[in-house]
């Protein structure tokens, strides 16, 4: 039996599990290709025009293992932590998927509550049926396939410069260079390192978290929001740069909610969306790089005369 | 303590009975206008959705009316909505208004005794014995389920009335003087009979009238200016229409929540689209659309605001069910860049393809 995974959304973040999982249960896994101009257009074909580019991404890439595999991982994920959500689009991507784009094989969409792993288990039970009807194999599995996945980690933390950029944003955004053209690298030429959320300590996330009037009810909001806070406060970083999707919802919260904590602090928001042209976030990129060398070099941040204008109510 | 909140179809009249009730001071924002949008969308954030921004504007009317406390609802996701109290205290603190937020959100995220405290800081500045409090929140119930059974009524009988916005001008007049009343009691008795006054319609029951179900986002449908009064537009048709939420159905299913036996028939219809709970309404736009397609309305209008999470995912089903049902639904995106012309171009062209799928039988093969 050939499983398709395909690459997108939190493909990034939770590969090794789902891999192993079924890999282990003796399943052959085909993962569609790296995210390209094809699979875009592929998904902006397919999927409905008002959703995020990352959700597009995704459907591209089911599309393109349409008629490569047996069966579709869209893994339905509720929620990563306790009273904690993704976004309503993940718990309706399966619906989403299905409905749009025709002559799927089967597909694996039972719900995924990753709080803990008793209920994670009860994901792998239905999704392991399909390939087996041996319990002990399917426990064995994703036994395997946890400790795998705890094993693994994602993140960037580049010590080599002299500067230190926080990308922040969803992983999907950050780890899919094509969707976000490469960024990483882009930096790394104009010798920026580069630091991910993974490199802050939960503790500290909740602590900056806890002083929310609101307690945030995305985990991606709470992660990212912990993480800029920290950053800021404890000076890992020169700068951040946001890389946000078009008309993402949790975004347009969360952005506001970090501009209000970090106030004047170097921060850019880059939109990507299924129309972004190089060119313009290049200059982008180089722009805030060229702001944040000069900010270092010779700015004593004492305004010359009268008040500074913070760059909240300015041009980034 | 002068309390404001923000403007929601009815609500602004259900909340004037409970506060009239309790004798507590209270500013109603200004209706909905561009002028409340404008100001709105001025000061917020460009991505947010339309609501925050409509919502932002009548607060900072109020305020210029005095009101210096908001009174607002949470929830706690997976929507936007459940965000709104924190990013608008801190949007408003920047303008300078010095505003005192009282967020009811819901017991299992602040805890039942915070819920409570919350509650305790508008109901001790009320004079009155417990059991007079609890008889005003009865009334302003009373008051939210007369309006909203007035507006079903009127948007119901429109297609079957004689005298061509008979329904529209009473419903208007009603809330009209709903507004100047000034304690609860009568309130309740002046909607009591326009209730009557709606069952002397003269009704023409031999029409047979282009029925739609209007779904889609809660507060896009019940704000009529979020919609360019689009239920009254309908009105004007002569389309009769429906819709189930309500302020009221709100009410009733978050009390039900607890217990699961909320909108049941609703998470019926939805089982074979939809069968879990995604946020926000998306499950019940599926809900309404099925169930619009068995009660044999001729067709559905979803309505809602740019971006919104939950209703993209409805959006990207309901073509299905319009496939196999063969039932016709029209998706309308409002956000503050809405242009009535095009808006009313395609409802009219909606209209239009409803009537003749109804007078040609062809359109059923």
């Amino acid at each position: 039996m050939k499983i398709g995974i395909p690459k997108g959304l939190l493909y990034y973040k939770y590969h090794p599990f789902f891999m192993t999982f079924f890999t282990e249960l003796g399943a052959e896994t085909i993962v569609s290709e790296d995210t390209n101009k094809s699979i875009l257009d592929l998904g902006v074909k397919h999927c409905v025009d008002e959703a995020c580019m990352p959700v597009k991404v995704f459907h591209g890439h089911v599309a393109s293992l349409r008629d490569k595999c047996d069966a579709i991982l869209i893994p339905r994920i509720m929620q990563i932590r306790k009273r904690e959500y993704i976004c309503p689009k993940f718990c309706g991507l399966p619906e989403m998927v299905v409905y749009n784009i025709p002559d799927l094989p089967a597909v694996i969409s039972e719900p995924i509550y990753a709080t803990d792993d008793k209920r994670l288990y009860e994901w792998a039970k239905e999704a392991g049926r399909l390939v087996t009807r041996d319990r002990n194999t399917i426990r064995r599995a994703f036994e395997k396939a946890v400790s795998v996945q705890n094993e693994y980690d994602i993140g960037i933390n580049t010590l080599s410069y002299e500067m230190k950029v926080a990308l922040a944003g969803h992983p999907y955004n950050i780890y899919d260079s094509y969707s976000n053209m490469n960024i990483v690298r882009k930096l790394n030429a104009l010798g920026i390192g580069i630091i991910t959320e993974e490199f802050v300590d939960e503790e500290e996330v909740d602590s900056e978290v806890g002083k929310l009037f609101k307690r945030p009810f995305w985990t991606f909001a709470r992660n990212t929001y912990g993480f800029l806070a920290t950053a800021y406060e404890k000076k890992l970083c020169d700068g951040v740069i946001y890389i946000s999707s078009f008309a993402c919802g949790i975004d347009s919260v969360l952005i506001e909610l970090v501009k209000e904590r970090i106030g004047d602090f170097p921060f850019m928001v880059l939109k990507i969306d299924e129309h972004t042209g190089e060119a313009g976030v290049n200059t982008r990129i180089e722009a805030f790089v060229d702001m944040l060398e000069r900010r270092k070099t010779y700015e004593d941040n004492v305004p010359s005369y009268g008040q500074c204008v913070p760059c909240s109510q300015g041009s980034f | 303590m002068k309390i404001t909140f923000p403007h929601m179809g009815n609500v602004y009249l259900a909340v004037k009975a409970l506060f009239d009730g309790l004798g507590i001071e209270y500013v109603i924002p200004p209706k909905n206008s561009k002028k409340t949008l404008e100001i709105g969308s001025l000061h917020s954030p460009e991505e947010i959705c339309l609501p925050y921004k409509i919502m932002i504007g009548n607060y900072v009317q109020a305020a210029e009316m005095g009101a210096d406390t908001v009174l607002l609802t949470g929830s706690c996701g997976p929507c936007r909505f459940g965000e709104y109290c924190e990013m608008q205290m801190n949007l408003l603190n920047k303008l300078g208004h010095d505003f005192k937020f009282i967020v009811i959100d819901a017991p299992g995220d602040i805890g039942v005794s915070e819920l409570f405290n919350r509650i305790a800081e508008i109901s001790t500045k009320s004079r009155m014995s417990k059991h007079k409090k609890l008889q005003c929140v009865k009334y302003a119930l009373d008051v939210i389920n007369l309006t909203d059974k007035l507006d079903a009524k009127a948007h119901w009988l429109a297609g079957y009335e004689r005298k061509r916005e008979e329904c529209k001008k009473l419903l208007h007049a009603s809330k009209r003087d709903a507004a100047r009343c000034s304690n609860p009691k009568e309130m309740i008795k002046l909607l009591k009979d326009y209730e009557k006054k709606f069952d002397n319609v003269e009704l023409d029951l031999d029409k047979d009238p282009v029925k739609i179900a209007i779904i889609g986002e809660i507060y896009t449908v019940i704000e009529p200016f979020s919609n360019l009064y689009i239920e009254d537009k309908l009105m004007s048709y002569g389309v009769s229409t429906r819709r189930e939420l309500t302020p009221s159905w709100w009410v009733k299913n978050m009390v039900m929540s607890p217990t699961r036996l909320n909108s049941l028939d609703l998470k019926r219809h939805s089982k074979e689209y939809l069968r879990l709970e995604i946020g926000g309404h998306a499950r019940e736009c599926i809900g309404e659309a099925v169930k619009a397609y068995e009660d044999g309305l001729d067709g559905a209008i979803q309505i809602f605001p740019m971006g919104c999470m939950p209703e993209i995912v409805s959006k990207a089903i309901l073509p299905r069910i319009s496939k196999d049902k063969n039932f016709p639904i029209m998706t309308l995106v409002v956000d503050e860049m809405t242009g009535e012309a095009g808006y009313v171009t395609r409802i009219e062209a909606f209209l239009d393809l409803l009537e003749r799928r109804k007078e040609h039988v062809l359109s059923g093969s």
